[in-house]
């Protein structure tokens, strides 16, 4: 008796795992096959056309951006302008003063 | 005067020259697929994040040498680097949220790329606090800053790689289409042009007033009634 349930138990053991490794890969081939990824993030893909009613709402925000780009480069030249005027305007002081 | 300074003239006129070519060749790009209009962001948005990065190496290089060897020049190169890494960094922060708005829908996502450029950004505008506020040894703590900041570049570049994110990946560029690869090109050269010119004179200015620091510093030593 005890070898018989020695002998069951040890079949269970073996079988189990496989039973549930069988379950397992039933599931997986059900799931779906994971989606590719999108082309948007792998490269960009030229058209020759594009409907007019898509090109519109863009436009504000590629002008934005453009004259944001402007803006700043043109802030950052009249900062460093007025930086270089200042400076300069003091060294010429101070040599008129150590001249004199 | 140094080779740039030399240089600055013709770096000035080829700047201003690609400038106005730029915005035609941009015009005669095509579109992009899913994107459309708003993609033509792009020819401006990446080469200001790549003059981010690479102000961001030459002003930690430039940190580097001046933490070892403590050269005025390398001080100088570091905080005119550190301030044009703030400069493009702002380009790149608001020119891709205003194409993120279109293309993703949303102004801004935490995702990698985007939340480490904005550190990147925030570390270069700790080092000219720190540069403008941090008083005596002022100099060697943003040049330490700038050492950081530049080790962190290169997370930035990989992370839209190694993370799930919004953002293209580095691939993009390598693969671009013909049509735009000119374009884009065209616009990275345009800006590394306008890079230089405005490092030029970021230069001049940071040698002017370390002459003027001189000629306080000789009228404070001179001795009185001279």
């Amino acid at each position: 008796m005890t070898r018989i349930l020695l002998a069951v138990v040890m079949a269970l053991g073996v079988a189990g795992p496989r039973v549930v490794e069988a379950r397992q890969a039933q599931a997986v081939s059900a799931q779906p096959a994971p989606a590719a990824p999108a082309d948007g993030q792998g490269e960009f893909v030229p058209v020759s056309e594009l409907p007019p009613t898509e090109q519109l709402p863009a436009a504000p925000l590629v002008l934005g951006a453009y004259a944001f780009i402007w803006a700043a480069v043109l802030v950052y030249v009249f900062l460093l302008r007025r930086r270089l005027a200042a400076v300069q305007k003091d060294l010429d002081q101070l040599k008129r003063q150590t001249r004199s | 005067m140094s080779l740039l300074q030399r240089a600055f003239p013709a770096l000035l006129v080829a700047a201003m020259g690609c400038f106005v070519v730029a915005p035609y060749l941009i015009y005669q790009a095509p579109y992009e697929s899913t994107m459309g209009l708003v993609q033509k962001i792009f020819y401006f948005h990446a080469p200001s994040g790549m003059m981010m990065f690479l102000g961001a190496f030459i002003s930690g290089l430039a940190g580097a040498r001046y933490l070892m060897k403590g050269t005025p020049a390398s001080d100088r190169v570091a905080a005119a680097a550190a301030e044009l890494v703030v400069v493009f960094g702002l380009i790149v922060l608001v020119t891709g949220p205003l194409w993120a708005r279109k293309a993703w829908g949303v102004w801004w996502q935490w995702d990698a790329r985007l939340t480490s450029s904005l550190l990147l950004w925030t570390m270069f505008m700790a080092c000219m606090l720190v540069r403008k506020y941090g008083g005596p040894g002022a100099e060697k703590l943003s040049a330490a800053v700038a050492l950081f900041g530049m080790a962190n570049v290169p997370f930035v570049y990989v992370s839209v790689n190694v993370w799930r994110t919004l953002h293209p990946k580095t691939s993009v560029v390598p693969s671009l289409a013909p049509g735009m690869r000119g374009p884009f090109w065209f616009c990275a050269l345009t800006f590394l042009l306008l890079f230089l010119v405005l490092l030029s004179v970021r230069l001049r200015l940071g040698e002017q007033q370390e002459e003027l620091e001189t000629l306080y510093l000789d009228l404070d030593d001179a001795p009185v009634g001279a």
